[in-house]
């Protein structure tokens, strides 16, 4: 009886020990896939940066932009708790030239920042509008008067892909030429909106625009349009001392136009009317749009400028 | 085998009962004895401990970049936070390491002081690189935060929400930076390194106790004429009259600001971490040109030049200590031998008694064993306290 029980036990063994070792394997091999496939997670200081990663990373990347939607996100400074998510990050994607001011002011891990505009920080512009401070006869002055706008000269925004396409690539070396496939889809569209613009500004460079806000300088400059800048809020009626400013704005640069950062009142829009001058939104969509993408924004952007220079 | 027992048992108590009548003598001669052995024995423990401390300290950080000049300095504030502060350098060079590719870098700015605690000015990486963790409050996050290593948190009694204000680096600038009143805001766990005697701020947070970040009202809206040297159309140049916060708060936290090029601000050192052996090869190439104002050296390689100097001072030492040793020990045979002749008579009476040359003989070295094992006995005990401390203890004798 026991020799039965030993001899039953014994055939049944081998078939126990294989049930083991195939289970361990599907276990091991299931954690090594899960360890693949984990997404990365993103954090970003802008919209458009966003949507570049998001576009470039599909399905690899979970990518947060925490900053609330009425809220200018140059201007944003998130708490502890959200320093502590962005601190957790994967990667955090900066736009640079100062953008996001309080990135100064807080601890980030300096492996995982990518400053998404390093490349061409040589071509930076110094903000003329904005008024600066120094200490002393020949102190220097602080860094708050770079245009940081970089993304709305579409060629500069194609780099800032690059750069978010190169971070993820490193990161995830085996997924690389999903990377690049999808990065260059984007430039692809991006190039066809600098193209676009190109086109339809070629018309009249020389015109001269009105801008509602000192956030155009790297469109202008890459589009070499004529336009000078007030700081007019969209959702304000313009005081009589910025009118003022306007009037003496006009008086050598006889624009037509105001290039609005968002749809204005309805009142700022008559009193322009009123001293021959229409309006267009351009977006520059540094928060996320109530409706559509960046490109859908952009497109329209597009379509908007044509009034312009018509 | 009883009998020999009850022998040996008779002898050591007749020995014991002499040792214990003289106390005086006893306990001179063990404490020749105890010190004899310990001296040599502490300090051999207290060098393994010294070496294995910096060694490991050494060997876990790959590479440090720095200002020619001492290497030593240089190695021992990067790694140690020693107070000889070595030649700055700027984050140019950290910039430098991370542009070429071939390593990650860590900038460390360990100048100023906190109640005698080093502040070290870094980034976050640094805690991830020294696998250091928190064991309460949280990590650094704003300007003006701290996270203390355990043993400031203990010695200055501080926990998560308190103060700790920085120290001015000279008492005689009175016109220079005011101290900066830093938040705590959490405590790392023990690591027995001296990451524990560190106070860690962010590196932006160190340049503010410097004075090259500050925070004041907006200069551009001021009325007090006393308060502007300069005004133009595109700049407004302050008196040194502006008052600036010493303490970072939310309400103030968006003034603070820094002036200049953040890429040439100061740091002492960056540590640098190769992908592999052949990246920090070709990263240490390229500081070889003479016209370099850097250097890159292996922390192991300077340690271990650090170590072989002490172990020839030990040498010398462990000559000096033989020499008192042996001194000692002729004096102990000198006080066995007077003693034996101030114990004639009493010897001569045991010996009438009917006590045979060696039983005499026994009950001496019995009294020579009972002296040896008590201070064997003392002196293994100081070892096992220094064993015990050796980490403190080498840190407060040679390394801080």
């Amino acid at each position: 009886m026991q020799m039965k029980s030993f001899i039953s036990v014994n055939k049944r063994l081998p078939f126990f020990c294989f049930t083991l070792v195939t289970i361990a394997g599907l276990l091991f091999f299931s954690s090594t896939r899960a360890g693949e496939s984990e997404k990365l997670t993103i954090y970003v200081v802008n919209y458009p940066l966003q949507y570049f990663a998001e576009r470039i990373a599909g399905e690899h990347a979970a990518v947060v932009f925490p900053a609330p939607a009425d809220v200018d996100p140059a201007y944003w400074m998130p708490g502890p708790k959200k320093i502590s998510d962005y601190q957790r990050a994967d990667l955090i994607l900066l736009n640079g030239a100062n953008y996001a001011k309080w990135v100064n002011k807080v601890s980030l891990p300096r492996f995982r920042m990518v400053n998404t505009s390093a490349a061409f920080k040589d071509r930076y512009i110094e903000a003329a509008e904005i008024l600066t401070h120094s200490h002393g006869g020949e102190g220097e002055h602080a860094h708050e008067a770079l245009a940081f706008t970089t993304w709305v000269d579409f060629s500069l925004a194609a780099e800032q892909a690059k750069a978010i396409e190169k971070a993820l690539s490193r990161k995830k070396p085996a997924l690389k030429d999903t990377f690049q496939r999808n990065y260059e889809e984007l430039e692809r569209q991006l190039h066809k909106l600098d193209r676009d613009i190109k086109k339809v500004v070629s018309k009249d460079r020389s015109r001269p625009l009105v801008v509602s806000h000192p956030v155009y300088d790297y469109f202008a400059r890459r589009y070499e349009l004529n336009i000078k800048s007030v700081h007019w809020e969209p959702d304000e009626i313009p005081t009589t001392e910025q009118m003022l400013k306007l009037h003496s704005i006009l008086k050598d640069h006889p624009a037509k136009w105001m290039i609005w950062e968002g749809e204005s009142i309805k009142e700022s829009v008559e009193r322009l009317k009123a001293i021959g001058m229409q309006s267009v939104v351009f977006d520059p969509c540094g928060n996320e749009p109530d409706q559509g993408d960046f490109m859908s924004v952009m497109r329209q952007n597009v379509e908007n400028i044509k009034e312009a220079f018509r | 085998m009883l009998r020999i027992w009850l022998f040996m048992f008779d002898t050591f108590y007749i020995a014991w009962r002499y040792v214990s009548f003289n106390k005086i003598k006893t306990a001179t001669l063990v404490a020749c004895v105890t010190l004899i052995s310990f001296l040599p024995l502490s300090l051999q423990l207290l060098l393994e401990e010294s070496e294995r401390q910096l060694m490991s300290r050494a060997v876990s950080t790959p590479l440090v970049v720095g200002a020619k000049g001492s290497s030593l300095d240089l190695v021992m504030n990067t790694l140690y936070f020693d107070d000889e502060v070595p030649e700055l350098i700027t984050v140019a060079a950290s910039n430098s390491v991370m542009d070429s590719d071939l390593a990650l870098p860590i900038p460390v700015y360990a100048r100023f002081q906190a109640r005698g605690n080093p502040i070290v000015g870094t980034t976050l990486d640094y805690f991830d690189f020294r696998g250091l963790r928190i064991a309460q409050g949280r990590q650094l996050a704003v300007l003006g935060d701290c996270v203390l290593g355990a043993k400031v948190a203990d010695s200055l009694d501080l926990e998560p929400g308190d103060s700790l204000v920085s120290s001015p680096e000279t008492l005689f600038d009175l016109a220079g930076v005011y101290p900066l009143k830093m938040k705590v805001v959490g405590v790392l766990e023990k690591s027995h390194t001296s990451d524990d005697l560190a106070v860690f701020v962010d590196l932006k947070t160190a340049w503010v106790i410097q004075g090259l970040g500050h925070g004041h009202e907006d200069v551009t809206k001021l009325r007090d004429p006393t308060l502007v040297l300069k005004r133009t159309e595109k700049n407004v140049a302050a008196t040194a009259k502006l008052y600036h916060h010493t303490e970072i708060t939310e309400k103030n936290i968006d003034s603070f600001h820094f002036h200049g090029d953040l890429a040439q601000y100061p740091i002492t050192a960056v540590i640098a971490l190769p992908h592999d052996d052949k990246s920090g090869t070709i990263l240490r190439g390229r500081y070889l040109s003479r016209e370099e104002t850097q250097q890159i050296v292996r922390p192991e390689d300077v340690i271990d030049g650090l170590l072989q100097n002490i172990f020839r001072i030990k040498n010398v030492l462990d000559a000096v200590i033989s020499v008192v040793a042996l001194a000692t020990i002729l004096a102990i045979i000198l006080v066995f031998a007077l003693s034996l002749r101030l114990r004639q008579r009493e010897i001569q009476t045991i010996f009438k008694l009917g006590c045979r040359r060696a039983t005499i003989a026994r009950l001496l070295a019995a009294e020579i064993s009972i002296i040896v094992v008590m201070s064997g006995v003392f002196c293994g005990a100081m070892v096992f306290l220094v064993n015990q401390f050796s980490n403190d203890l080498v840190r407060m004798l040679f390394i801080r």
